[in-house]
């Protein structure tokens, strides 16, 4: 059962975060009044990328070489730790959300490792800014988080998810909102969205995360994208199943199987669309104010942290 | 009204108290004047949807006519007030603060929590009072540490608006509805006060050439 249980999971992952790509894509083509390419173009880019052959500057080291696959894993198995369709997760003996938080940091840091690897001066700035963003991200992160297992009394996710269930009236409570606006400015952050970075640029003035993959090709670049897109999913499904864990399963029979997917499914929708607004809405914003959104983040989780205790 | 739809509506209350804090958030945080002006009367969709559950928890029909006049005037008139003498006066659309924008959350932070220790008393012996009271003081506190901070005078008018958003919530959070004259009689007080206001402002503007409140000490003869 076990074995099943991880093979559904990671297929699911791996399958369903390249579609969200897609969905986000096509989602801002339709509202700037394009047709957009089709939902499964980014498996097409993969696919593409992966049967190409790779260049590697004779400067870089090993690291360049492994951070791919780091990055890869390490956003495989987070991905493997989160409640997706069933409140039981496949890792779920490994490590809660300080795990989760950890495996992510250290993805993080080899591709930043990796883009200084080569020497390039896009990859050193690319990796200034992302540790800029993340220095405040995490936090605001980690502690939105933690005001969640607070109030389920407990750090393992799948405990989480499970005792946020069974008291739905907490769905309403003021600080899981304000964890909750927290959680989306983070993710906004974190997946490289367009307040703080643009996904679909290479101007090289303004680029954070695109900068750090710029010396990376062929099927190297293939296994990044992909983390990247598989964070993305982890993100976003921490934010929609941790806040709102209506419809997720508890058993392993067909039937709750079926329905938590379905739920699963709808509410990565309506979040995608929701990632769709910001992104039609806003423009990019400088830099130097990027922190300042960020910090809003940070106090929002905080004052959610400090909540319980001072009501 | 069964047990269930009372306690749905306390938590809708709940929500909408917190929901008008992260807007309030926002609000430190922004810098462009016309998402300014967007941001309060999001706030203020917010207060009106609180007064419609406080309404219906209550049974108090007469605050329907509350929320009803809050909607139309805080999230439609006055915005749209305000965007004319945007318009009009042609300023730049950056609000600039005295102190930096992280420093100002810090602190925005800090009231949060003062708001908080200052209503936990009453919200104990209350009772039922959801914490919108501890929202409605911070939110108090924040609109006025907008008005210190803030140079442009439209976006102290904002700052005045929100305090007051604050001050209607703690009064339909303690009183579950005030007499329904009183209430009319504040925001169309309220509304003329943003008139008069905006005329204030657009002489301002006329005489100096600029919002900004710090060039007031200045002499023009």
């Amino acid at each position: 059962m076990t074995l099943f249980q991880v093979l559904l999971q990671m297929v699911l992952a791996l399958v369903l975060a390249p579609l969200i790509n897609g969905l986000i894509r096509k989602g801002k083509a339709l509202l700037q009044n394009r047709r957009g390419p089709g939902l499964l173009q980014p498996y097409y880019d993969l696919l593409k990328l992966w049967r190409k052959g790779t260049v590697v500057s004779r400067h870089a080291s090993w690291i360049f070489r492994v951070t791919p696959y780091i990055s890869f894993l390490t956003a495989l198995m987070v991905s493997l730790m989160i409640p997706m369709i069933t409140t039981a997760v496949p890792l779920s003996f490994f490590g809660g959300v300080i795990a989760v938080i950890y495996l992510l940091a250290l993805g993080r840091f080899f591709v930043a490792l990796a883009a200084l690897d080569t020497a390039s001066a896009f990859g050193g700035m690319g990796s200034s800014r992302e540790m800029t963003v993340a220095a405040i991200a995490e936090p605001a992160m980690m502690l939105s988080i933690f005001s969640v297992a607070i109030t389920a009394g407990s750090t393992n996710l799948s405990q989480v998810v499970k005792s946020t269930l069974q008291h739905q009236e907490q769905f309403l409570n003021p600080g899981h909102i304000l964890a909750f606006a927290a959680m989306f400015i983070v993710l906004i952050a974190e997946t490289g969205r367009i307040p703080v970075d643009n996904p679909a640029t290479h101007l090289e003035l303004t680029m954070i995360h695109e900068a750090m993959l710029l010396e990376y090709s062929g099927h190297y670049l293939a296994l990044i994208e992909w983390a990247v897109a598989l964070k993305q999913l982890v993100l976003m499904t921490l934010l929609v199943n941790i806040f709102f864990p209506v419809g997720v399963g508890s058993g392993f029979t067909a039937a709750s199987l079926a329905t938590g997917l379905i739920a699963f499914l709808a509410k990565l929708l309506l979040l995608a669309l929701a990632v769709v607004l910001v992104e039609t809405s806003n423009a990019k914003l400088r830099l130097f104010r990027v922190p300042e959104l960020l910090s809003v983040a940070f106090i929002l989780a905080l004052l959610a942290l400090a909540s319980p205790f001072i009501f | 009204m069964s047990y269930d739809s009372v306690e749905l509506g306390h938590r809708l209350i709940t929500l909408m108290a917190a929901a008008m804090l992260v807007v309030q958030m926002l609000l430190v945080g922004q810098r462009l004047l016309p998402t300014v002006i967007a941001l309060f009367s999001l706030q203020s969709f917010f207060l009106a949807c609180l007064a419609a559950a406080v309404a219906y928890v209550n049974q108090a029909h007469h605050v329907y006519i509350a929320a009803g006049l809050t909607l139309l005037l805080k999230v439609i008139v006055m915005p749209l007030l305000l965007r004319r003498i945007i318009r009009q006066t042609d300023t730049q659309e950056e609000v600039e603060g005295y102190l930096n924008t992280p420093a100002s959350i810090l602190i925005c932070g800090g009231l949060t929590l003062l708001g908080y220790l200052v209503a936990h008393p009453f919200s104990q012996s209350q009772g039922h009072s959801h914490g919108s009271l501890a929202v409605a003081t911070a939110l108090f506190l924040i609109g006025f540490f907008l008005m210190m901070n803030r140079r442009k005078a439209i976006s102290q008018v904002v700052a005045l608006l929100t305090a007051e958003n604050g001050l209607f919530l703690a009064a339909i959070a303690l009183t579950y509805g005030m007499p329904l004259i009183v209430e009319v009689g504040i925001l169309f007080d309220l509304l003329v006060g943003v008139m008069i206001l905006g005329i204030l402002t657009y002489r301002i503007a006329e005489t100096f050439e600029s919002m900004d409140t710090s060039k007031l000490r200045r002499l023009r003869g």
